[in-house]
């Protein structure tokens, strides 16, 4: 580095070197993300980090604790119940909007006619926000004026309407079927675009090698797809430990208190305890966990494929 | 390298400013009196208030500014988000002037010193005795009144009158006692599959607060101490008034969608007509009026098992938070929304209740009892007195809604009451 201002003998105008000036403008052009990284990620996590270490009410001092934070939470019961409970969602949660994500791609990923109404109608729940398609549900699910419930008493398959929210197996599946339906239109769009990196030349060979759909399909599409699914799974298993919005609106927790997720009982120490500190402590701690969560997760599905 | 180090230079000078910018407001002290005098022309006050009562606050404070030197300028804030906001500007040492403020949470700010201390300018109000008492109460602290009501709600028994009297139950002598209540809800029952005469949130635990621990201080009961440092769930009003829950829904006089409500159907149940007796608040008498022309309903207070009454006074209370610029003139505006004109021309004109009791009974009420039998619910009405009201009372996960639902969806009052007792105790002792 030192070298290549030396070699360059003559100066320009402002008495910058050619390479100094180019070093400047590439600086000048990283500057925005820089400062918007700082601004939106180091900084508010640096100052989480600080948060935990005290004990941090929402009116008055902070206290300085040390690891005392850190310490509750081993022992916090609810706060290992609650990442017991968010891992049993996840499980629950992903399989589903994949094998569906992985169907509708395949759907869409057709030529027909028409085909990019569906693509449009299947990705229309993702833009809705998390909080306004649980409060949808909520109303959908209601046992006196919901529409679910109405057509399964019209149909004759439930004499009674059924109260979603009472049972923490029906909370968990009213839960599981509406966060499928918001999310899966992502998952699909994610798919689709690996699918159609896949060049055409690919499946022609093997078709001309008597290769059948469904080897096509598994010998050549879905080993090139790996590094699509993991990205995708990452993010979806990401928003799944990350998942309180639909809980909050759609159980409170309840029944019981089964339902409580991770970020639950972080919003409920920092926004209803006002116990800002540990909020942040377990921020920290979740933030390690999905790390290392998403490290496993590329590790696996590390893509040693070319073409 | 040389490149390298410019950058980092640069970096970590733009971290430093960041970082500078955003903790030095933090480090100003808080709670050190910034007044100023009111410039010529007028002081305009900052003025925040939950986006709950916004309507009233609007028409209240174009009143003020037509007619006063010293302007306000109000910013509406989301109920739910009410506390962190406040929490952050008083952090940042940048309150607002003045602020309405949950009367629940006045104990919290009063014990952390971020409000001013308006003892003697309260006390020398001719109407000091008649503001609310419960609102006076909880925003005193350690003997010096902190802020004064500033909108009122009371919590009383709404009943259809429509269901009364298919019932055979006479709708203007409503039930006094919970015998009664229990009584009527089975007759209500009975009129239909769909009917049913009882409703409350069974997984709301503020809705449950505000219409529940009425039931227990009507009774002579209470679940914390007079100072709040105590927990008294064992006394057996409360086993007594979930009891009376319990047998209802055993009975099925309650609607089984009662159980998962999370407070969605709380202002909605009994608008579709079809329960005869809800806990509510004076919000549903507009509301119904309004929106529900063709129920009729009555309203009563909410009785202990052999009568009594009693409610749960809720509302806002004004407040002069510590970094105020114009707390002097921000009394003025406290002094005139407690008034008698204004009490009457923008608070009961307008249907919503006075904050003081000497005006429960109105000129404006009489042509609707139902709107004083609230103001007078509200006149009588206790609050919880605690710096943990959320922990103890509105935490859906807390201790509070865990009895009720014990109680009366379990069936196991008196394991409930126990488990309360505890973990109330242990909240409180954390403190």
């Amino acid at each position: 580095m030192a070298t290549a201002s030396t070699t360059v003998t003559k100066p320009s105008r402002r008495g910058a070197t050619l390479s100094q000036r180019r070093m400047i403008a590439g600086f000048l052009f990283v500057l925005p993300a820089v400062i918007f990284t700082l601004a939106m990620f180091i900084f508010p996590l640096i100052m989480t980090g600080w948060m935990s270490l005290h004990d941090w009410p929402l009116l008055g001092q902070a206290t300085f604790l040390g690891l005392q934070n850190y310490v509750d939470l081993v022992n916090d019961g609810q706060f290992w119940s609650s990442l017991w409970f968010t891992t049993q969602y996840t499980l629950l949660v992903t399989p589903p909007i994949f094998i569906l994500a992985f169907m509708l791609a395949l759907l869409v990923n057709t030529a027909l006619r028409g085909i990019g109404v569906f693509r449009t109608i299947y990705f229309i729940p993702v833009v809705i926000g998390l909080g306004t398609s649980s409060l949808l549900w909520v109303w959908l699910l209601n046992d006196r004026v919901g529409i679910i419930n109405g057509l399964l008493l019209d149909s004759g398959l439930i004499e009674r309407p059924i109260i979603w929210f009472v049972d923490k197996n029906l909370a968990m599946f009213a839960i599981i079927v509406s966060i499928v339906w918001k999310t899966v239109g992502f998952s699909m769009i994610l798919l689709l675009a690996g699918m159609q990196a896949i060049p055409d030349e690919l499946y022609q060979a093997a078709e001309v090698d008597g290769a059948s759909y469904w080897q096509r399909l598994t010998h050549i599409m879905m080993p090139l797809l790996r590094s699509t699914f993991a990205l995708a799974l990452v993010l979806s298993v990401i928003g799944s430990y990350l998942a309180f919005d639909q809980f909050y609106i759609m159980t409170r927790g309840g029944p019981q208190n089964q339902t409580i997720t991770t970020v639950y009982w972080i919003f409920n120490n920092s926004f209803t305890y006002y116990k800002l500190g540990y909020g942040a402590a377990l921020s920290i701690v979740l933030l390690v966990i999905l790390g290392i969560l998403s490290i496993i997760q590329l590790r696996v599905l590390r893509d040693d494929t070319t073409y | 390298m040389q490149r390298l180090s410019r950058f980092l230079v640069v970096l970590s000078l733009m971290a430093t400013l960041m970082l500078a910018a955003c903790t030095a407001p933090a480090a100003a002290p808080a709670g050190e009196s910034a007044a100023e005098e009111a410039p010529a022309g007028g002081a305009t006050m900052s003025f925040w208030t939950r986006d709950s009562n916004q309507e009233q606050v609007r028409k209240l404070v174009d009143a003020w500014n037509e007619s006063h030197e010293n302007k306000i300028e109000v910013t509406v804030i989301p109920a739910s988000e009410y506390m962190t906001k406040v929490g952050a500007s008083v952090g940042a040492g940048a309150p607002p002037d003045l602020m309405a403020v949950d009367l629940i949470y006045v104990p919290q700010f009063a014990a952390a010193g971020q409000l001013t201390d308006i003892t003697d300018l309260a006390k020398g109000l001719p109407y000091f005795e008649q503001l609310s008492p419960s609102h006076v109460r909880l925003a005193t602290y350690d003997g010096k009144i902190f802020g004064l009501p500033f909108n009122a709600e009371g919590s009383y028994l709404i009943y259809n009158k429509g269901l009364f009297e298919q019932a055979g139950l006479d709708p203007e002598n409503p039930p006094k006692t919970w015998a009664e209540i229990a009584d009527a809800a089975a007759k209500i029952r009975a009129l239909g599959e769909d009917i049913y005469g009882f409703y409350f949130s069974g997984s709301c635990a503020g809705c449950n607060a505000f219409t529940f621990l009425p039931l227990i201080w009507a009774n002579g009961g209470d679940v914390l101490s007079e100072d709040g440092a105590t927990a008294t769930l064992t006394d057996p009003s409360v086993a007594g008034a979930l009891e009376l829950y319990r047998q209802m829904w055993a009975d099925d006089l309650i609607p089984a969608g009662a159980q998962a409500d999370t407070g969605t159907d709380f202002a909605n149940a009994f608008t579709t007509g079809k329960i005869g007796m809800a806990g509510t608040g004076a919000f549903a008498i507009n509301n119904i009026k309004t929106n529900f022309p063709e129920i009729d309903f009555g309203a009563t207070f909410l009785p202990g098992a052999e009568g009594g009454e009693s409610s749960f006074a809720g509302g806002d209370s004004i407040a002069i938070p510590a970094g105020s610029k114009y707390p002097n003139e921000a009394f003025e505006f406290i002094q005139w929304a407690t008034s008698d004109e204004v009490q009457l021309e923008y608070y009961a004109k307008l249907n919503n209740l006075p904050v003081r009791t000497d005006l429960a009974e109105n000129e404006f009420f009489a042509a609707d009892p139902r709107l004083t039998t609230a103001a007078q619910a509200m006149a009588m009405g206790k609050t919880p007195y605690t710096v943990v009201y959320n922990q103890l009372f509105n935490d859906a996960n807390g201790p509070w809604l865990k009895m009720i639902q014990t109680a009366v969806f379990d069936g196991d009052v008196e394991g409930a009451v126990n488990t309360a007792q505890e973990e109330f105790t242990k909240i409180l002792t954390e403190q």
